[in-house]
């Protein structure tokens, strides 16, 4: 009979999986990291924020401090270019096929698997309402906006002036039963204020305003960001999000409603940044089809446990953390990345003491 | 003053140059959509010191429920804001003017948006540009002119002494130290019922053997209200005057009639020099009140009304009402809207000589307001302890058609009625 491996794989290399194989390698098991791409650091890394929400550390700052217990660790073996293809077995015993971006296809034996695949950002192309995002240049998401402030380059794409002023409009495939994602993305409410932060550190003359239904700043970001956002940068919160954006002269006007006036508004702007939510990575679905878990009803993966556990599936020995599960953030998938490995080790724990040697 | 055009106006009945209009005449539609939004005019609030936290507002409309003026017209701090953020000029609007400082917004605001702070700020560069209402800028050059709004002669300050028979120490007569130097303050000096009051103190002070004097004709307003109307210049001469008066003299305590002195003497004098220590009369009077001889007994149901610049502005509410329990016979029926949250007379931060104006905006008076919640309760006597409301609010009984129902009376007097 073969020994049952205690192992355990983590599939992808983001805050969730580098906080599940360092916890798995702290508690003297092996970590197996499976990452797609050829580094670790997830989403943050590969959409190039600039800074992280909400303490605005540097991102590559935080992501390598993040990385760094894992390098050269002995308890956790990096596998990058690497998907997993396919698994059998049972909890404490699972076969998992892993295959190199070559083709090349290994058959690994471990104990436990902890899917942390994460999210991908909305595609506004995608909406039911008229922002534009593929007709003006002018339009542009929360990540592209990243992108211009890490380069430290905030100017209209159109023609590469200095904005006078932008807008951000809330909620953008977020909260809207017509485009299927009915829940909150969590994390945009915080972002965009991090970015109106930022924008105005940089671009002091330009003049920003948020355009939103509810400011959904739960926790210490209320104070953290959205305070000094609206007390000491300025920023113009307006509530009520956009109906459309349409382009007059060189300008964009965005149409909606100033709610609290009741009035209908149509003011010109140089750039919209659409903040975006959060729908489940391509990763996440090819993971929970090739694991077996169950999808929600909005793709993510379930888990059972409600409130009390975070991170089961609907398969005995597969966990799941981070945004792979629903809309997290930063704090939401480190946490969750902890208490996998938490549990992933129970798991092979229990196995090893069930099966006679 | 230009009209706010966030409405559309459709008029029962609209007269123009003396010809009826009727029909479809009488509506006229005003801009509705927003073509922009233009944030000099919150800027400039902002930048202002003490207009920082009007940028503070996250619209959670707290303020509004609380706010008087609200009451009776359209107004609230969350709308300023939201006027400013939208391109209106508070510093030449109506809206400046509204605001009577009364601090109940303050009270509730989470984001403590400050319209304490906000509104002097704004109205002194209104003032500095001349956009002031003409009845506001008389009562700042009667202020200027002869040392108290009401633009009475500063000779006769210490008239209502000889007057009322009142026996009162004037400071510069009897050339000694005093324990209590009473301040009287305009209202009190000169208004006919402020008089009244005011020898009712003095008989008080007298039985009570208390050591005081007043400053007499040497008195000069202190210039609270102006202050917060926006005149801080005034303010400022004023109370370097008062000051330097104080300076001569000897005495432990300062004794005001008026809450807005208290406030002034208490709050903002000491940043000018002058340190004082200063106490409202019915903080001073109330412990002491079981060692006055009553001989009549008052049946009266009697209300009170918190004035805002001794409750909220200064955080006494419990001694008017030691008082008026003190007094034999009176019942003291409180109204809905009392102590923190209660509610203001119209008279507090130039809403005193802004009547006129007022009326042009609002449907009826604070004061009136106030009135009908006093006869609500079933009271004969609204009570009061502060030298503006006793005039406001008796106006009030008669333009509400109240008289015969309610009758507005200090504090101080009901307690000489019953010493009889």
């Amino acid at each position: 009979m073969r020994m049952p491996s205690s192992d355990i794989l983590v599939i992808g290399g983001g805050p969730a999986g580098i906080q599940a194989a360092r916890g798995i390698a702290d508690l003297g098991y092996k970590a197996i990291v499976v990452e797609k791409r050829d580094r670790l650091g997830g989403m943050p890394d590969e959409a190039g924020y600039a800074a992280l929400t909400p303490d605005m550390r540097d991102t590559g700052e935080a992501i390598a401090e993040m990385v760094a217990p894992i390098l050269d660790n002995p308890g956790v073996e990096l596998r990058f270019g690497t998907t997993a293809t396919a698994c059998t077995g049972v909890a404490g015993d699972f076969n998992v096929t892993l295959q190199k971006a070559d083709g090349a296809a290994e058959d690994i034996c471990v104990g436990s698997v902890i899917i942390c695949t994460g999210f991908k950002h909305f595609d506004p192309g995608r909406e039911t309402q008229q922002y534009g995002y593929y007709q003006y240049d002018d339009v542009i998401t929360l990540v592209d906006c990243e992108r211009m402030l890490k380069a430290k380059n905030f100017v209209r794409p159109s023609n590469g002036e200095v904005p006078e002023r932008v807008c951000f409009i809330q909620c953008v495939g977020s909260r809207d039963r017509q485009i299927g994602n009915e829940y909150c993305s969590k994390v945009c409410c915080g972002v965009a204020s991090k970015e109106a932060i930022e924008i105005r550190q940089q671009v002091p003359g330009c003049r920003v305003f948020v355009f939103y239904i509810d400011m959904r700043m739960y926790g210490y970001w209320e104070n953290e960001i959205y305070w000094p956002a609206q007390e000491k940068y300025k920023v113009n919160y307006v509530k009520g999000i956009a109906t459309e954006v349409v382009r007059k002269g060189d300008k964009l006007i965005v149409k909606g409603e100033d709610t609290t006036l009741r009035r209908p508004m149509e003011v010109p702007m140089d750039m919209v940044i659409l903040s975006v939510g959060m729908e489940p990575s391509e990763g996440t679905e090819a993971m929970a089809k090739v694991f077996g878990v169950k999808q929600n009803k909005y793709r993510f993966i379930e888990t059972i446990g409600g409130a009390l556990d975070t991170v089961s599936t609907t398969v005995s020995g597969i966990f799941a953390a981070g945004a792979c599960t629903g809309p997290a953030d930063l704090e939401d998938s480190t946490s969750s990345g902890g208490a996998a490995a938490m549990k992933a080790i129970a798991c092979v724990r229990k196995a090893n003491t069930q099966i006679p040697a | 003053m230009p009209v706010d055009k966030t409405q559309i106006i459709e008029k029962e009945l609209a007269v123009v140059d003396g010809i009826e209009l009727s029909a479809d005449w009488n509506r006229m539609f005003e801009q509705r959509t927003l073509f922009d939004y233009d944030l000099q005019y919150m800027d400039r609030i902002t930048d202002l010191d003490g207009g920082e936290s009007l940028g503070w507002c996250y619209q959670c409309a707290q303020c509004i429920p609380v706010c008087p003026v609200n009451t009776v017209g359209d107004y609230g701090p969350r709308k300023i804001f939201r006027k400013a953020q939208t391109g209106t000029n508070l510093f030449e609007h109506p809206d400046l003017w509204q605001c009577t400082t009364c601090a109940n917004c303050l009270r509730v605001c989470p984001k403590e948006v400050n319209m304490i702070d906000i509104m002097p700020a704004v109205r002194e560069e209104a003032v500095m540009e001349g956009y002031v209402p003409d009845e506001l800028q008389e009562a700042f050059e009667n202020t200027f002119e002869y040392g108290n709004p009401l633009g009475e002669s500063p000779r006769k300050r210490a008239a209502w002494i000889q007057e009322t028979g009142a026996t009162v120490p004037v400071m510069k007569d009897i050339g000694r130290a005093v324990d209590i130097l009473w301040f009287v303050e305009c209202y009190p000096a000169y208004h006919p019922r402020g008089k009244e009051a005011s020898a009712a103190l003095a008989r008080v002070l007298g039985t009570l053997g208390v050591d005081f004097g007043v400053l007499g004709t040497e008195e000069k307003c202190t210039c609270d209200s102006q202050r917060l109307a926006g005149e801080k210049g005034l303010f400022e001469e004023f109370a370097e005057a008062n000051i330097k008066t104080l300076g001569k003299y000897s005495f432990n305590t300062i004794l005001v009639t008026d809450p807005h002195a208290l406030n002034a003497l208490r709050k903002e004098y000491p940043a000018m020099g002058g340190e004082y220590d200063v106490v409202h009369y019915t903080t001073y009077l109330a412990p002491r009140m079981q060692e006055l001889k009553f001989t009549r007994k008052l049946d009266y149901r009697v209300t009170f009304h918190d004035p805002c610049y001794l409750g909220r502005h200064n955080g006494e509410y419990e001694a008017p009402r030691q008082m008026l329990a003190a007094i034999p016979g009176v019942e003291v029926t409180e109204m809905q809207r009392c102590r923190e949250n209660s509610f203001c007379c119209g008279g507090g931060g130039g809403g005193m000589w802004l009547d006129g104006f007022m009326s042009d905006h609002v449907k009826e008076r604070l004061s009136e307001q106030r009135v009908k919640e006093a006869v609500e309760t079933g009271a004969d006597v609204l009570a009061v302890c502060c030298p503006y409301e006793v005039s406001r609010f008796t106006d009030a009984v008669k333009s509400t058609g109240n008289e015969g129902k309610l009758v507005v009376r200090d504090i101080i007097e009901l307690v000489t009625e019953a010493m009889g």
